[in-house]
């Protein structure tokens, strides 16, 4: 298992993330961030490509 | 190019900043077996830029808040700080940096971005004059501003714009002279560009549009800046956010076509000037003018975000295809760099987000949302769409991305 961290106050819900970790992140309809704290081994690239991708550089992806 | 064992192969990355670095690691994650090399002209460590006209130039941030996190033994890469390359030699494979240390290279990746413009005034005064690209730039405007000073911004782009809305928020007077008519008009349009300003004017910002800076006025220091219409501006901080040009002096004679950057083919090869692609040499990130398959234009530059992150991957592929054939798996058919241009930007309490290229529209419709408030515009070119971009409405304006034409 992997977990994720969003620093929600460098976060801007600009939803880069979304597209690289789609099962993982999303706005919902109040255009805000949701995501999973923890997922399977098996999303770790797509959160390492959502971390990589984030304009505030917010996300963090830990063991 | 044959296959070179591992551990004498070497691949140096030309450039610290964010390009640099996400080729280092994609490498890495695409098991790049050979050394790697990065070599940076400023003496940090790479870090993101977008935070320098915001929150670090509001919050006076240290480096370490806006430093790209980085394992160092995942990345397994070499580190060469404060010393930029002079002069690149193909026929030798190697780069001579400003120290007169000489680097070989098997692969070799140009990544080093962008330096502001600046103008030369006749009164061409230093102290009190900044711009804005580093974070030792950022530094500077910090300890130049201050509540009550006068500032000056030339230009009414991005950077400008973020730049006028930090500083009026730490209690600065600030005036923004530009050529263009209207804010950001020619990249999201008119009525967008309307908007923009009325709501940096609601916020106390004031404009001088249509307008040019033609001298300084001071003796050491900068008191005021003249306009081309005649009036004189008090100004204590003169910033300059009038663009930038690509640092490619050091690729010059070695017959690379370097007209505006440096011109790669679609999969980010250097292209010589007579048109044949360089097997071993890379452009990646803002230097890199690369053919627009999307929209079916010559190649060009995109200065946003999104691209030194997409183009260091792609870049990275091609050298681990190389390398180590056969090595990733569906890479062999991959088609040409094709990025979706991206940006956004906050001013104020409002941000802006936008997706492909809004500028090549023949025709712009408010899609949704009211322009006082939260907004879509959607940009098309002979009827299919070519861009989106809005004020709030993230998550429509995500939606969206994928309509624009591929």
């Amino acid at each position: 298992m992997i977990t994720i961290k969003v620093d929600m106050d460098k976060c801007q819900h600009y939803g880069q993330c979304v597209y690289e970790a789609p099962d993982i992140f999303k706005l919902n309809e109040n255009n805000k961030l949701e995501y999973l704290a923890s997922a399977d081994e098996s999303e770790r690239d797509n959160v390492k490509s959502a971390s990589d991708t984030c304009p505030m550089q917010a996300i963090q992806v830990f063991d | 190019m044959n296959l070179i064992i591992g551990s004498t192969l070497k691949t140096l990355i030309v450039g610290a900043g964010m390009g640099g670095l996400r080729t280092a690691e994609s490498l890495r994650r695409y098991r790049y077996p050979g050394h790697i090399h990065i070599l940076g002209d400023e003496w940090h460590m790479p870090y993101n830029r977008p935070p320098l006209s915001k929150s670090l130039l509001a919050q006076d941030q240290e480096l370490a808040q806006v430093s790209f996190p980085i394992k160092s033994d995942d990345l397994n890469t070499e580190f060469t700080l404060g010393d930029g390359v002079r002069q690149l030699s193909m026929e030798q494979q190697s780069v001579t940096l400003q120290s007169g240390k000489k680097i070989e290279f098997d692969f070799l990746v140009a990544a080093t971005g962008l330096r502001s413009k600046k103008l030369v005034f006749p009164n061409n005064l230093q102290s009190g004059r900044f711009a804005l690209r580093t974070f030792d730039d950022a530094k500077a405007i910090r300890q130049a501003v201050g509540s009550g000073k006068d500032v000056v911004i030339l230009g009414s782009g991005f950077i400008g714009l973020e730049v006028a809305a930090t500083l009026k928020g730490l209690g600065c007077r600030v005036k923004i002279v530009a050529m263009e008519d209207i804010p950001l008009g020619l990249i999201l349009g008119e009525p967008f560009g309307e908007e923009i300003r009325r709501r940096h004017e609601t916020k106390g910002i004031e404009f001088y549009l249509n307008n040019r800076v033609t001298d300084l006025v001071g003796n050491t220091a900068i008191t005021h800046v003249k306009l081309v219409d005649g009036q004189s501006l008090p100004c204590d901080i003169f910033i300059e956010a009038i663009g930038s040009a690509a640092n490619v002096e050091w690729l010059e004679g070695n017959e690379l076509n370097l007209s505006d950057g440096l011109l790669t083919d679609s999969s980010l090869h250097a292209v010589k000037s007579n048109g044949t692609s360089v097997s071993n040499l890379f452009g990646v990130g803002d230097i890199a003018r690369f053919p627009n398959i999307r929209f079916e234009l010559p190649p060009r530059r995109i200065e946003h975000w999104n691209i030194p992150l997409e183009s260091s991957r792609r870049a990275a592929r091609e050298i681990v295809r190389q390398v180590v054939p056969g090595s990733i798996e569906g890479f062999e058919s991959e088609g040409g760099f094709n990025p979706l241009p991206t940006f956004w930007s906050d001013q104020f309490e409002f941000s802006i987000l936008s997706y492909g290229e809004p500028r090549l529209a023949d025709e712009i419709r408010l899609l949704e949302g009211n322009l006082g408030e939260e907004f879509i515009f959607a940009y098309l070119r002979e009827g299919s769409l070519v861009g989106v971009a809005g004020i709030g409405m993230k998550s429509k304006i995500n939606e969206m991305r994928k309509d624009i034409i591929k």
